[in-house]
């Protein structure tokens, strides 16, 4: 359905992407993974036409993108007139898709409805709470019902519960033959929404599969996490050359190289008193491998 | 056009639900230009200066003192103060040592003294002391301008006392006695009138200027004598000598000349203000990632400045109107007699103004830069184009640099339409200036938008 072919972007000296070739089937769920200023964003930006690339092509249905209603574009910020109603908001932009009298009218009312804000339709959005306009930043996108949806970081600064009720409605939408192009720099997201991801770092596509295909390229199977206490910290200093061993929020994560023999690691804890309950053994994440590619993790 | 029409659209909603935003265009401008006209004394009959408190201290027993004293008195434009009030209540005469303390204290900033040798024979002319506290300076010289007209025009005979005693004291008393009793008899024998009157009057420094001012020109028949022309040609006696015949060749009808002047000048300068605070919305819009999710549906850069442009015309039209129509009610401007021609004016100004402000969004790097920069240029705009005061009173190079200013070309038409009654016809030149002015700055703003960030 879309494809990016040798697609570069440059910002003067910085090039945001470098070359990169996608290929995105219709009904896909696609999710590009990658941290802050992978280029990311600068390619939803091409994608949705606001911007042109330096070099490369970027196809619909093997044409040249140019009729915009076949999109819906959710920018990273909660683009709303803020003073504007619920109603008013949807009917600006669906009026700027063509839409009028009462096919805008039913496409407002159904809109408002899937996203739970039918009662606060004449409210002017800034009496919304931040999560009640995330969702209309992301249903204002698809009143014209396009046949591709781009969602920027949809989800920037949402509570937990509007979170779910996104992912809920994106799934929805996905079941229902929608095709989205999803960027985050959360891997839970990723994992849970997408059917195929794209790893992006300094603006090439490091890797592209769906989760298992992407978690195969570790030459790992298992990672083991155990508390960062001062008891464990010498143990930690003997792991940290023998293989990739983070530590985020109180917890060491050690990723053992290829062939590496647990009976080692454990015998290790065993010498510096620690018992066997310390440690927990995992499948590895998207975090892992984002790691294992770049040497650097997703929130760096 | 359908996709202007909805960004239009989209603008006129959110002005309506801003509250401020339609105080600021319509309800604070009428009312500051209410009160301006107020401050500027628009509409009232006498549009100098009143109740200047001035204290005149008369130690001459010359009754032309007492005549200048009761001139002063009647001049609305002075309050003269000739008393002292003692603390228990009671007052005094105010003498010259009073004087220098009580201005010290801002009790009044002018005081005349006339002193006892008012008229001395070793000198010509007359000797007044004037004290003053020039803070301001149009005060100052306008107070210096109104007693000298009071003087002359009010005790003419004040001048020929002088010329009496200088004469006295060069040529001695018989012998001017001779010479004005000689001049009275050549006066009364060529005009038959009686030759002691004539010497008293000559004696006392009355040439005959006073009687000037008792002349009345022959009434049309059966026109009542005493009517306001006439009083005021017996009040001026200076107007009697040099007869000045002043005809008004344009904007004879004009009902309200003071405010039809000015209120043109004061309209423009807040629909400056008006129309570049729209331009913040432009920051405002591009921070929410609006114009992302604009230009991601079928909707192009020209179509946004497009409907941007024609917004901030319509609503510096409907400001423009409002406010005239608002000048109408308050000074009685003739508004709706030349509305057709005024509103295609103020289409082209409108269109200039907006442009400007486009412009300054375009060039701004931030909200606050823009805002800043507006008030500054539109401050500019304002006092070098005329908006303030008539540039005829600036230097030469400020009446250039007016010249490629929106506000003069705007007050320009604006005279044209309600000053002058003129046609679209004679509008055309304006038009086609403001028109040149508005499509040049949009280009260069359309320019600055292109390479800019704001859609970036």
């Amino acid at each position: 359905m879309l494809s990016l072919q040798a697609v570069t972007k440059r910002y003067g000296a910085l090039t945001a992407l470098d070359g990169v070739s996608l290929d995105i089937a219709r009904g896909e769920f696609f999710g590009l993974l990658g941290p802050n200023g992978a280029g990311k964003s600068t390619l939803m930006s091409l994608v949705a036409g606001l911007r042109s690339p330096e070099a490369g092509t970027i196809t619909l249905d093997g044409r040249p993108l140019a009729d915009r209603t076949a999109l819906g574009f959710v920018p990273q910020s909660i683009a709303l007139y803020e003073d504007l109603s619920a109603e008013q908001n949807l009917s600006l932009f669906g009026s700027l898709y063509g839409l009028r009298g009462r096919e805008l009218q039913a496409r407002v009312t159904a809109a408002l409805e899937s996203v739970q804000l039918a009662d606060r339709r004449r409210d002017p959005v800034k009496t919304f709470s931040g999560g009640m306009q995330r969702r209309l930043n992301l249903v204002a996108a698809l009143l014209h019902e396009p046949k591709l949806l781009l969602c920027d970081e949809p989800t920037v600064g949402v509570d937990p519960q509007s979170r779910n009720a996104i992912f809920d409605f994106l799934e929805a939408r996905a079941r229902a033959g929608l095709t989205i192009i999803y960027s985050t720099h959360y891997m839970e997201e990723a994992t849970r929404l997408c059917s195929r991801i794209g790893i992006i770092d300094h603006g090439r596509i490091l890797a592209l599969g769906n989760l298992d295909e992407l978690l195969t390229r570790l030459p790992f199977e298992d990672e083991i996490t155990f508390p960062a206490t001062p008891a464990t910290a010498p143990f930690a200093a003997q792991l940290a050359g023998q293989g990739a061993l983070t530590t985020e929020e109180g917890t060491h994560c050690f990723r053992p190289p290829a062939g590496y023999k647990l009976s080692a690691f454990f015998a290790q804890a065993e010498s510096l008193d620690l018992p066997p309950r310390l440690f927990t053994s995992h499948r590895p994440t998207l975090e892992a491998l984002f790691l294992h590619l770049t040497g650097r993790t997703l929130r760096e | 056009m359908r996709t202007i029409l909805t960004l239009i659209h989209k603008d006129f909603s959110l002005f309506i639900r801003d509250k401020a935003s339609v105080s600021l265009t319509f309800i604070v401008p009428v009312a500051l230009i209410y009160v301006f006209g107020q401050v500027f004394g628009i509409n009232r009959k006498d549009t100098g200066p009143s109740g200047i408190p001035f204290a005149v201290v008369n130690a001459s027993a010359n009754p032309a003192a007492g005549q200048l004293l009761n001139a002063l008195r009647a001049e609305s434009a002075f309050k003269v103060v000739t008393e002292f009030k003692n603390p228990d209540g009671t007052t005094r005469p105010l003498t010259e040592d009073d004087l220098r303390p009580l201005m010290k204290q801002n009790a009044f900033r002018f005081a005349l003294v006339i002193p006892a040798d008012l008229i001395a024979e070793k000198r010509f002319g007359l000797r007044l002391r004037i004290l003053s506290n020039p803070r301001n300076d149009i005060e100052t010289q306008t107070v210096n301008g109104i007693l000298q007209k009071v003087i002359f025009s009010n005790v003419p005979e004040l001048l020929g006392q002088s010329l009496q005693s200088r004469a006295r004291d060069l040529v001695g008393q018989p012998q001017l006695k001779d010479f004005n009793a000689r001049i009275a008899r050549t006066v009364a024998d060529t005009f038959g009138v009686d030759a002691a009157v004539v010497e008293r009057d000559i004696a006392d420094g009355n040439f005959g200027l006073r009687r000037l001012d008792q002349l009345e020109e022959t009434p049309p028949a059966g026109a009542a004598t005493g009517s306001p022309a006439s009083t005021t040609t017996r009040q001026d006696v200076f107007s009697q000598i040099v007869k000045i015949e002043t005809e008004q060749v344009v904007g004879q009808d004009v009902k309200a000349p003071a405010a039809t002047r000015v209120v043109g000048g004061w309209a423009m300068m807040f629909l400056l203000f008006a129309l570049s605070g729209s331009a913040t919305s432009v920051f405002d819009e591009k921070k929410a990632g609006l114009y992302q999710r604009l230009l991601a549906a079928p909707v192009r850069r020209s179509q946004i400045l497009l409907g941007k442009f024609c917004w901030g015309v319509l609503v510096g039209l409907v400001q423009l109107v409002t406010l005239f129509l608002a000048g109408q009610l308050m000074f009685g401007i003739n508004i709706t007699g030349h509305l057709p021609t005024l509103a295609v004016l103020c289409v082209a100004a409108a269109a200039a103004c907006t442009a400007f402000g486009m412009l300054l969004a375009a060039i701004a790097p931030t909200p606050q830069a823009a805002s800043g920069l507006a008030t500054f240029l539109i401050l500019m705009m304002s006092a070098v184009g005329g908006a303030w005061f008539p540039i005829s009173f600036m230097p030469d190079f400020i009446q250039t640099i007016a010249k490629f200013t929106i506000v003069y070309w705007s007050m320009e038409g604006f005279a044209q339409v309600l000053w002058a009654g003129a046609s679209l016809t004679d509008l055309l030149p304006i038009l086609g200036i403001l028109t040149a002015i508005a499509a040049g700055v949009m280009a260069i703003a359309v320019w600055r938008f292109n390479r800019g960030t704001i859609f970036g």
